[in-house]
């Protein structure tokens, strides 16, 4: 069995070396991404029994097929070793079809699934479940009429039947309206509340509740046909009370459940559903509980597959109605969040991202989360994260903006908590989503705490500021200039990259007749700036700057860095025009 | 959505427009497609461990914020060596960027200032290239002379060069790898890309003629033209502010400066 107490990846199929295993992997991956695209992600398991291995026959199976169907449709004693043999050929995708297309050959399994011998009834159902894993709509429309009976044995007393025919159904309920339909109709899913409740004791029935209610959660018309009736049942608090992991039996019920909120708190309806019972405050404990361990070293395998339905739910969950639902376990939640994000972005960096999703969840309307991020200071911890791409330093910025949004307390401790030159460098990197965030940002910055924007100016700021306004997103020049005119401070001319000096320049009487000095390529050859990028920003140059060059009507002389030997020239002779000021 | 105690910002006289806002993702949100396809790689006992994989996640690049130059850096550093040398000192009206602020000054001077053109017929005003040495010139030839001479600077080293000369001379140097174009030796200067005269050879030749102005450009003999201090002459695209060299360029021969190292240059920064 595949039980997940130690999580599958160890065993490598035999057959296979790793590296043949790695690769079969990735492009598996590939074909699972292009399905999902096309929202056809499917998913099968096999359940295999103590005495068997996955590896599938040989493809001469066909004739094989047809004549144990002939040896069963035959009375006769020896039904337990044919069947045991179908149930192996029925592996090979070819075999089902053939058996498919044999007439009454889905008859007599049904006859001999809902008959008076239980060996034969499980061997039976057997043959069933190799059917289900087909990908075939033919073959899984074939086995429509056995359902009636699995659903039947959910309220059974074998928990082997019941685990098996839960793998069957949830193999089945993917990939076809029809046959879905069919199982809602047939009252699949109070089977399903009923079959978890009494075998409340049997971990692995409730794993397998749980991944056949997940498969029926993730069609596309879930939230109309399914959903409302999942709610209806009362299975949400039974998945509630799964959530915490046992130790003995390891995550797998616990991520099968937490994926089946994940997909209800998906739609709106079960959204507000779940908000109300209670569902937000489990899933963020255990989210507390799950980051606790993380910070302290302990990250078990597959801990993400429970980690990752849990975010999404909280996210979910957070992401409308009532602000402040979290009540006083958002301040538990915080640094929770912040540990998960940082333990898993090396592995799965979008887990990290899916943090910070709650994150801005969490702080977007409430001044009190807000003021525990800064108090708890956890803001240089997602400084630290925003190198990283791939949605991480985006998202991340919104929640530094929605800190920022709140009061000018809240600026100032964001500059002392170093974000100043955290922004200085988002706003170089090449995502342009990264430079307009950190420009906003930094305006809320700089507008509630002029400290800040001293120090902004202090490393250079403004030349950088100057720098994107030569960008080629309108939006983003919009956004430097107006910073730029309106809220920093005019860099002190004393501050040379490479100059001591403090001297400062007398302005160009004839700075008309002069040619600005140095504006970046790209420039339209108009002297008038119309919006579209970058003309000689003239009108930094009179506020800010001295002039960068004067005429020879005023017999500047030739600029020479203090400390040079002295020229020809008149011996006042100006520093060398700051370069940061270009 | 709340609005924060600092009402105010973002307001409908700036450009600022973010507000807190919380995010509902959908199940087929593409933000979750990661964690989708690890949960069905578990489901179909595709699962790694950790310890097999190398790790995922990515850092962003730096890129350059000037619209047209899309190089990409891995570091703040880099990012910064790049803007210093290559957009920091240009001149606007002929976009050329020169390695210095110093450099810049004297291009602009020798090149787009009528005084120094009138003061050059009568004084020594091409000043040498060495910071500190402080002597003039007459002419940008005894300028390239007395580079050569006093300060030892090689004779084929890369010194200003005329618009005229500059096509001729350009086959010859266009081939050099120019490989140092963002670390330019001496005065080498670089221009920035889209801009290359060879292939606008007619461009060229109309601006060469265009006389704009406030001054007289003299049109002369001898030396007056062009100056051939910093920079080669202005590109063939239009120079910005309708601010276009008012010389005639009948010059002496001089080398160009850092012809070869544009066309590494420009090849660099095509390149993706």
């Amino acid at each position: 069995m595949w039980r997940l107490s130690s999580v599958r990846h160890k065993a490598v199929p035999q057959g296979r070396s790793l590296e043949e295993f790695k690769l079969m992997r990735r492009e598996h991956e590939k074909v699972l991404r292009s399905a999902r695209k096309d929202n056809l992600l499917v998913s099968k398991r096999l359940l295999l029994c103590e005495d068997e291995d996955e590896t599938p026959m040989d493809a001469a199976s066909g004739d094989q097929v047809v004549h144990l169907v002939q040896k069963l449709q035959q009375s006769g004693q020896e039904k337990e070793t044919h069947l045991k043999a179908l149930s192996g050929s029925l592996r090979n995708p070819s075999a089902q079809t053939v058996f498919i297309k044999h007439e009454n050959s889905m008859h007599l399994l049904v006859g001999l699934l809902s008959g008076s011998q239980a060996q034969w009834r499980l061997l039976a159902l057997q043959c069933l479940h190799e059917l289900s894993q087909s990908h075939q709509p033919n073959v899984t429309l074939a086995c429509v009429p056995a359902t009636p009976y699995l659903l039947t044995y959910l309220s059974g007393q074998s928990t082997k039947l019941t685990e098996l025919c839960l793998y069957t159904l949830g193999n089945l309920c993917p990939g076809s309206d029809v046959v879905r339909d069919k199982l809602l109709a047939q009252g699949i899913i109070p089977a399903l509340k009923n079959c978890m409740e009494s075998q409340r004791s049997s971990l692995a029935v409730v794993e397998a509740v749980g991944f056949t209610l997940s498969q029926l959660l993730q069609a596309k018309d879930a939230a109309e046909k399914i959903t409302p009736a999942v709610l209806a049942s009362g299975l949400p608090s039974l998945l509630r009370s799964v959530l915490s992991p046992d130790p003995q039996f390891g995550l797998a019920p616990a991520i099968e459940c937490a994926w089946c909120l994940h997909y209800l708190t998906c739609s709106t309806v079960g959204s507000s559903a779940l908000r109300a019972d209670g569902t937000l405050s489990r899933c963020s404990s255990l989210l507390v509980a799950l980051g606790g361990a993380v910070s302290k070293g302990t990250k078990e395998e597959g801990m993400e597959l429970l980690v990752w339905p849990l975010l999404r739910s909280v996210g979910n969950l957070l992401s409308s109605g009532p602000p402040g639902a979290m009540g006083s376990q958002g301040g538990d939640l915080l640094p929770a969040l912040c540990a998960l994000a940082r333990a898993f972005l090396p592995s799965h960096p979008a887990l990290a991202r899916e943090s910070a999703w709650v994150l801005n969840n969490l702080t977007a309307d409430s001044s009190e989360l807000c003021t525990a991020l800064l108090d708890l200071n956890l803001v240089p911890e997602l400084i630290q994260l925003l190198p990283f791409s791939q949605g991480i330093n985006t998202m991340l910025l919104r929640v530094l903006g929605n800190v920022a949004h709140q009061t000018k307390r809240s600026c100032s401790q964001l500059a002392r908590a170093g974000l100043v030159p955290a922004l200085c460098a988002t706003l170089r990197m090449s995502e342009p989503d990264v430079v307009a965030l950190s420009l906003e940002v930094l305006f809320m910055l700089v507008a509630g705490c002029p400290q800040a924007a001293e120090e902004f100016v202090g490393q250079n700021g403004v030349a950088l500021l100057e720098a994107v306004q030569y960008n080629g997103d309108g939006e983003i020049r919009q956004r430097a200039a107006h910073l730029l005119e309106h809220q920093l401070p005019a860099p002190p001319t004393t501050t040379y990259q490479h100059t001591s000096c403090s001297t400062t320049y007398p302005r160009s009487t004839s700075w008309s007749t002069t040619y600005p000095r140095s504006t970046p390529p790209g420039a339209p050859p108009t002297s008038t700036p119309p919006g579209a990028p970058p003309t000689p920003p003239a009108h930094l140059l009179e506020h800010h700057l001295p002039p960068q060059h004067t005429s020879w009507s005023t017999t500047y002389p030739p600029s020479t860095p203090p400390g040079a030997p002295p020229t020809s020239t008149p011996p006042v002779a100006p520093p060398t025009p700051p370069a940061h000021l270009l | 959505m709340s609005v924060s105690n600092m009402g105010g910002f973002g307001g409908k006289d700036t450009p600022f427009r973010f507000t807190p806002q919380r995010i509902h993702l959908g199940k087929d949100h593409e933000l979750f497609e990661d964690g989708d396809i690890h949960r069905h790689m578990y489901l179909q006992n595709l699962s790694s461990s950790e310890t097999d994989e190398q790790p995922k996640h990515s850092v962003s690049e730096f890129g350059c914020h000037i619209s047209g130059c899309c190089q990409r850096f891995r570091s703040v550093e880099e990012y910064e060596h790049h803007y210093n040398s290559l957009h920091r000192h240009v001149c606007s009206a002929c976009r050329r960027s020169f390695p210095s602020a110093r450099l810049l000054d004297v291009h602009i001077e020798e090149w787009h200032d009528a005084m120094f053109d009138i003061l050059s017929q009568s004084q020594d005003m091409y000043q040498c290239l060495v910071e500190g040495c402080g002597l003039k010139f007459r002419t940008s030839k005894q300028r390239k002379d007395h580079l050569i001479q006093i300060h030892k600077y090689p004779p084929d080293f890369r010194f200003d060069k005329t618009k005229r000369e500059h096509r001729k001379e350009q086959k010859p140097q266009t081939r050099q790898p120019a490989g140092g174009a963002e670390v330019m030796e001496g005065v080498c200067e670089a221009v920035l890309p889209a801009a290359d005269p060879e292939q606008h050879p007619e461009e060229e030749e109309e601006e060469e003629d265009m006389e704009t102005v406030e001054l007289q450009a003299p049109s002369g003999s001898g030396e007056q033209g062009p100056p051939s201090g910093g920079t080669p002459q202005p590109d063939a695209e239009t120079v910005g502010d309708g601010q276009r060299p008012r010389y005639s360029y009948r010059v002496p021969a001089t080398v160009c400066f850092g012809k070869g190292s544009v066309r590494g240059f420009r090849g660099r920064g095509r390149r993706k």
